[in-house]
């Protein structure tokens, strides 16, 4: 059976252009200690966890990958691909995603991209089929907006792990599945998450942590970052721009944009405090906490994970502590000045 | 290397690498007029650079006292002058000199920097063995006071640098190169920005080879059209702040940068391919960093590596060296930020033949032909040993092994650096033709039995 999946690793790779090729877009978003134990044959110990995993992932279902897009944006996910490159067939397709502001590299290399694909899978970029694939999925991600203004809600209306299945099902590409989550009302403590990357079965955490609290907001890359892309248009120009002007990563050099928008969604959210979820040796992410919990003040609990569930009793009483911290404070919340 | 004048006349002694207390006493026998030979910036009065290694050791540098040094006086200018390198810049910076620092991009932008009168670059990036030399954490922990984390590489040490604002002076400019390149010192970067440095972003393209569409050099010509772009911007802020100068002084930039290239290649291929390694491996890679910026005064640093080419030809054309004539020939793949390292593994009987110490852009010449100068050094910059795959990276190491020229591998990683952990099992997969040792270069104090045990393994492994 020909290989139904395009894997693609980052936030910035336009999904409808996969979705063109008539694969399924899945972005690779693994994190199983089953697959980090496989991929250490390939790389050190010291690598991004969710880079691990994923080429355990990619190692062990080859079969199913007719394609894998990537791009640049982070140091270890560009090199997942040379080691992809070196141990499998399947053909991989990595794009220059500046760090710096400079569109007109991304926007050279999104044609390249297009190119390349063209070659790999005849897409048909005829102006009828690439206007309905992207009003398709911006359809999506408005749906997922609509039910983001819920989750912020006063009380919040939507439970965090309902939304992340929910994201879920737009990153593997079964996006014909999404619908709106019933309504989970809760008026726990609300907390915004940021950090690095979660992965599809992280959906434990996300339960954890709304036993004692409520997520009302987040800017993580596998949950609802998706969101804010916002395609204005139907042509391949409306698209570049539509990935390029998102919100921003925190890997772009400066970062001011990321750290611009998350002041923003704090505020949005209407927030008590800060959870950042960042994976060991995501040092990008690790390197910006000082300056997020200077600039918004809040309080604000740190959490490190390798994706194991080894410290879930420490977990549940930190997550207790920072619950009964915030409901002691009362309601207080991040207001840009 | 016999140097004769009226009063004096100097020779170095056989061939050896000697401790700071032997320096210390061969110095007291130098003639005065040897000392006030040698100075950075051609200045007399304050420029003389030539000292005993033990001088360093008193202003910080504690790891001296631990490291064999070469005996040559070649060798002696080499360490006076680069260990002078902080003196320079607020040297340089209180003589009215333009002190600009240019990071990440590790050998191009200062060679735009140099073309602008009075205009000295310089890398806080190096300051990344000053926590090794030193023997000192302070500027590690002082980075993990400012937020990084401690399994990040020790190129963090820069950030603390620019926080104690003592290692250099304050930089007039700084230009900041991020992309594909590694997470770890971007980061860094950018937490300098945050300190409230501003610094000027260029941006460094991916080179994604396709030979089979492109020929040579394997790339898309645009990729070096994004250079080009980025090295105008450095241009015009510089002649936007220190008054235009004329491309004729690019060329002339480049053509001192291509000679310093020059000699360090024919260094490099003299002392690998010695019967007797005529230098030992720490000052080999003090060499190899030079080419970089010249250590902050290109021109006599050039007269220095032009005295250890000298040097070199010498004891190769009398078959003499500073290590046993069976010293077992291995690559190093990335530098170590601990200068003692490169002793330990000489003294466990192995000796350097090839090295990929991620800067190969500093390495290879710079096209004098191509009419437009910017575009040369975008193709010098192309060649980056972390811009593109790492089987291109290796592919020298590989030729050399496949050259019979080494037996083994040795690489030094830094826990937690970015292309470290994914770069690695690869180079051991891609170098499968000989033994590869792969170990994490510790905090200073941190070699212990247990690596000097894997390495003593190592040596047994490719000992014939």
């Amino acid at each position: 059976m020909a290989a139904q999946l395009i894997g693609y690793a980052c936030s910035y790779v336009p999904v409808e252009l996969l979705a063109l090729t008539g694969k399924r877009p899945y972005r690779l978003l693994h994190g199983t200690q089953e697959h980090i134990m496989a991929s250490e044959t390939y790389v050190r110990i010291d690598a991004c966890p969710l880079v691990k995993s994923n080429i355990g992932f990619i190692m062990s279902n080859q079969q199913e990958f007719a394609a894998i897009v990537g791009s640049t944006g982070c140091d270890m996910a560009r090199r997942l691909f040379d080691i992809i490159g070196e141990y499998c067939q399947i053909p991989t397709f990595v794009f220059d995603n500046p760090r710096t502001d400079r569109y007109q590299i991304y926007s050279d290399e999104i044609d390249w991209l297009i190119d390349e694909l063209s070659k790999k899978f005849d897409i048909d970029l005829n102006s009828k089929r690439l206007a309905e694939t992207i009003e398709t999925w911006q359809g999506k991600r408005n749906l997922y907006s609509r039910v983001t203004e819920q989750q912020r809600n006063h009380p919040s209306r939507i439970a965090s792990y309902d939304m992340f299945t929910l994201a879920g099902k737009y990153h593997q590409g079964l996006i014909s599945d999404m619908s709106s989550p019933e309504e989970n009302i809760s008026d726990k403590p609300r907390v915004y998450l940021i950090g690095s990357a979660i992965s599809y079965e992280s959906i434990w955490l996300l339960e954890l942590i709304e036993k004692y609290l409520r997520i009302v907001g987040d800017s993580v890359c596998g949950f609802s970052r998706f969101s804010e892309i916002n395609i204005n248009g139907t042509d391949i120009d409306a698209l570049k721009h539509g990935y390029y002007d998102q919100y921003g990563c925190f890997n772009k050099r400066p970062n001011t944009k990321f750290c611009e928008g998350l002041g923003e969604h704090l505020c949005d959210s209407d927030a008590q405090g800060i959870i950042t979820f960042t994976l060991d040796y995501c040092d990008v992410y690790e390197f910006e906490l000082n300056r997020i919990q200077n600039n918004f003040d809040m309080p604000m609990l740190r959490l490190r994970s390798d994706f194991s569930r080894q410290n879930l009793s420490q977990l549940k009483v930190r997550l207790e502590a920072f619950a009964e911290l915030l409901n002691d404070r009362g309601h207080y919340a991040y207001r840009a000045e | 290397m016999r140097i004769a004048q009226n009063s004096w006349s100097y020779e170095d002694p056989r061939p050896d690498k000697i401790d700071v207390r032997q320096w210390s006493r061969r110095f007291r026998g130098f003639p005065d007029g040897l000392i006030s030979n040698y100075q950075y910036f051609n200045d007399a009065t304050w420029g003389i650079y030539l000292q005993p290694p033990a001088t360093f050791m008193v202003y910080g540098s504690r790891e001296l006292k631990r490291l064999k040094l070469d005996n040559s006086l070649a060798a002696l200018r080499m360490w006076g002058f680069s260990f002078n390198e902080s003196e320079r810049l607020f040297r340089a910076r209180q003589s009215g000199r333009h002190v600009i620092a240019t990071m990440g991009d590790l050998g191009i932008v200062p060679t735009i920097v140099s073309a602008f009168k009075d205009c000295i670059p310089f890398y806080p990036d190096c300051t990344w063995w000053t926590p090794f030399f030193n023997e000192s954490t302070v500027l590690l922990d002082t980075a993990s006071e400012l937020g990084v984390p401690e399994a990040s590489c020790f190129v963090r040490a820069a950030l603390a640098a620019f926080h104690k604002k003592a290692y250099f002076p304050l930089p007039e400019m700084i230009f900041a190169s991020t992309g594909t390149s590694c997470d770890d010192y971007s980061s860094i970067m950018q937490l300098i920005e945050n300190l409230g440095r501003e610094l000027t972003w260029l941006e460094i393209p991916f080179r994604r080879l396709d030979r089979e569409r492109y020929g040579n050099p394997g790339y898309e010509p645009r990729f070096e059209e994004y250079l080009v772009h980025e090295y105008r911007i450095v241009w015009d802020k510089m002649t936007a702040r220190y008054g235009p100068t004329g491309l004729r002084e690019l060329s002339r930039s480049i053509r001192q940068a291509n000679r310093l290239r020059k000699l360090v290649a024919e260094i490099k291929s003299d002392v690998y391919q010695a019967a007797i390694a005529p230098l030992p491996a720490l000052e080999m890679m003090v060499i190899e960093f030079g080419n970089l910026y010249g250590y902050g005064d290109i021109g006599e640093w050039t007269k220095i590596v032009e005295m250890i080419r000298d040097t070199v030809k010498e004891r190769i054309g009398k078959n003499i060296g500073v290590l046993e004539p069976d010293a077992i020939p291995i690559a190093w793949v990335t530098p170590s930020a601990d200068p003692y390292l490169l002793n330990l593994v000489e003294d466990m009987g192995m000796r350097i033949a090839e090295t990929e110490y991620v800067i190969n852009q500093a390495m290879v010449l710079i096209d004098e032909t191509l009419k437009n100068p910017f575009h040369a050094l975008a193709r010098a910059f192309m060649q980056a040993s972390l811009i593109g795959s790492t089987r291109s990276r290796v592919q020298r190491i590989i030729s050399a092994i496949e050259q019979k020229k080494i037996r083994g591998v040795l690489i030094t990683n830094m826990l937690g650096g970015s292309h470290c952990a994914m770069e690695t099992r690869l180079i051991e997969k891609l170098l499968g033709g000989v033994p590869v040792l792969s170990i994490d270069v510790p905090a200073p104090f941190g070699i212990t039995e247990q690596i000097r045990a894997r390495l003593a393994a190592f040596v047994e492994t490719i000992t014939p």
